[in-house]
C-alpha cells in the first residue's frame, strides 16, 4: 500500500494511451501518514540545486524538491520578464536599398545588443521626452548609427563573377553598426569594451551598386512581454527527470531489442551469469519516444515515469547577459512581484481592519 | 488595427489598483482577490503555496478573459485564520523560498566552477 502511495505522490506514469498521476496530490490532510503542511525547514532540507553543465551561453541545472508552479514561473519569467536592451526607434535618413523601411527596422530591432540592462533605466513616457534623435539620454538610451553604401570594386579582375569580389559593402552586417556614446557612457562601458551587437556577422541587408543606407537607432530597455526582441533567452526549457523501471529481468534477444527502443546510452546490455541482461544505466538521456509500445512483449514489462519535482532546466542566453546571471535576475524579478503584492495587501488590509 | 498595445499586459493604468479584496457573502472566511496586470506566472504560484497551508480549505484562481490582464483568486479558510492573512503568509513563504533558491543557485555555480578547475 505504501509503495503505491509513494508512486502516486512522487511520479507521473507514462502509459500507452495517456498519462496517469499527472496532478500533485500532496496537500495537507490528503494522506493520513504524511504531514504535507508547508514547513520551511523541511523544504530547505529536501531542496537541492546542482549545475550540471555550464559553458558560454548555455547553462543546465537540476532543481529538486520544488513545486512545478515555481519551476514554470521561473521559465515564464526567463522568457518574458527579464529586461534587456533592443532597438526601438529607427531614424532613417536614407534607404535606397531593396529592403523596405519597416522590414529593415524590424530586423534591426531583433539584433541582440551586448549591454548590461541593469545599468540602464526604463525610458519614461511623456510629452517632455518626445522620441526624436536629439533626446537620447545617457541613462536610458543607447545610440547606434549605420552609414553604408555599395560601390563597384575597382581592383576586381576583369572576368570575375563572384559578387563579393566585384562590389564593396554588398552585404550589410551587424558589425557595420557604430556605437555613438552619449554622456557618461564611455566611462561606464570602458571595461566591457564598449557597447556593440552580440554577434558581428548578422546579415541585415544586401545592397546593389549605388544603393545606400543611412540611419540612427535608439535602443531602450524593455521586457519580452512587450515584444519578443527584448527576450534575453534563445530558449529556456525544463523537463522532469525520467525514470524507467524494468518489472522483471529481461535477457537474451529481448535485452538487445529493449536497448534499441530507447535513446543510446539509456539501457546497457551486460553479461550476467552468462546471459546478456538489460540494465537501466542513464535514464536522464531518455526522450520518451514510446518506441517500446510497438513491441507487445516488452511494453508490459517496462514502466516509464517522470519524477514529479525533479526538474532539469536548460537555459540558453542570446548573449546580452551570461545565462547564470539571467537565472538570478529571473528570481529577483519573481521576488519583486511578490513584494509588490504583499505591500498592497498590507495597505489594503490595514485600511479595512 | 484593433490590437491593444502589448505593454498593457503589465502596465498599471492610473487609478487601477494592483489588488482588490471582496469578501464572499455566502460563506464565512472566504474572499476573492482581484490582481490586475498579472498572469499565470504569479497566480499559479500563489495558488500552489496557499494549498500547502493546513488552514486553507479552498484556493483557486482563474483568468476571467484572456484579453483582460488580471486574475481572480478565491481563498476560503478555517475560522482560525482569515483569507488576507493566509495570502500574506503564502507570499512571505514564497519570498523566503526565492531567497533560498537564489542562494543555493549561486553556491551550486561556484561549486561547478571550482570542480571545473580541478
Amino acid at each position: 500500500m505504501s509503495r503505491i502511495t509513494e508512486e502516486i505522490r512522487k511520479k507521473v506514469i507514462l502509459k500507452e494511451h495517456g498519462l496517469i498521476n499527472v496532478n500533485s496530490t500532496d496537500f495537507p490532510g490528503n494522506y493520513s501518514e504524511y504531514d504535507d503542511s508547508w514547513n520551511f525547514k523541511t523544504f530547505k532540507k529536501n531542496f537541492t540545486i546542482e549545475v550540471t553543465s555550464y559553458n558560454g551561453d548555455d547553462v543546465e541545472f537540476d532543481m529538486v524538491g520544488v513545486d512545478p508552479s515555481i519551476a514554470n514561473a521561473i521559465r515564464r519569467i526567463l522568457i518574458a520578464e527579464v529586461p534587456t536592451m533592443a532597438a526601438e526607434k529607427i531614424f532613417l535618413y536614407n534607404n535606397t536599398s531593396l529592403v523596405q523601411d519597416e522590414v529593415l527596422a524590424h530586423r534591426l530591432g531583433l539584433i541582440p545588443i551586448r549591454a548590461d540592462p541593469r545599468l540602464f533605466e526604463y525610458r519614461p513616457e511623456g510629452q517632455d521626452r518626445p522620441e526624436v534623435e536629439q533626446n537620447a539620454n545617457s541613462g536610458d538610451t543607447i545610440e547606434f548609427a549605420l552609414k553604408i553604401k555599395c560601390k563597384r570594386n575597382p581592383k576586381a579582375a576583369k572576368d570575375c563573377t563572384d559578387p563579393d569580389e566585384l562590389y564593396i559593402n554588398r552585404n550589410v552586417y551587424s558589425k557595420h553598426l557604430k556605437w555613438l556614446p552619449i554622456g557618461e557612457q564611455p566611462k561606464l562601458f570602458e571595461k566591457h569594451g564598449g557597447i556593440r551587437p552580440v554577434h558581428e556577422d548578422i546579415l541585415i541587408a544586401k545592397l546593389g551598386v549605388g544603393q545606400e543606407i543611412e540611419l540612427k537607432m535608439h535602443c531602450v530597455k524593455g521586457v519580452g512581454k512587450d515584444h519578443a526582441k527584448w527576450s534575453p533567452v534563445a530558449t529556456a526549457t525544463y523537463r522532469m527527470l525520467p525514470e524507467i523501471t524494468l518489472l522483471r529481468p529481461i535477457m537474451g534477444e529481448q535485452a538487445h531489442r529493449l536497448q534499441k527502443c530507447f535513446a543510446p546510452g539509456v539501457i546497457e546490455v551486460v553479461e550476467e551469469n552468462g546471459e546478456p541482461t538489460a540494465k537501466v544505466v542513464n535514464p536522464r538521456l531518455d526522450t520518451a519516444n514510446r518506441e517500446i509500445f510497438r513491441h507487445d512483449d516488452l511494453k508490459e514489462i517496462v514502466k516509464m515515469g517522470r519524477v514529479r519535482n525533479h526538474f532539469l532546466f536548460s537555459v540558453e542566453s542570446t548573449g546580452c547577459l551570461p545565462p547564470q546571471e539571467l537565472v538570478t535576475e529571473a528570481l529577483l524579478v519573481l521576488k519583486n512581484k511578490c513584494r509588490v503584492l504583499i505591500r498592497e495587501i498590507e495597505e489594503n488590509w490595514l485600511k479595512s481592519s | 488595427m484593433n490590437a491593444p498595445a502589448t505593454f498593457e499586459s503589465f502596465y498599471l493604468f492610473d487609478g487601477e489598483k494592483k489588488i482588490t479584496i471582496e469578501k464572499d457573502t455566502k460563506v464565512q472566511n472566504a474572499a476573492i482577490f482581484t490582481v490586475n496586470k498579472e498572469d499565470h506566472t504569479l497566480a499559479n504560484m500563489l495558488r500552489a503555496q496557499l494549498l500547502k497551508d493546513p488552514n486553507v480549505i479552498f484556493a483557486g484562481y482563474k483568468i476571467p478573459h484572456p484579453l483582460e490582464h488580471k486574475f481572480i483568486l478565491r481563498v476560503q479558510t478555517t475560522p482560525e485564520s482569515n483569507p488576507s492573512e493566509a495570502l500574506s503568509n503564502a507570499i512571505t513563504d514564497l519570498i523566503s523560498e526565492m531567497s533560498l533558491l537564489e542562494e543555493r543557485f549561486k553556491d551550486a555555480l561556484k561549486e561547478k566552477q571550482e570542480s571545473a578547475f580541478d
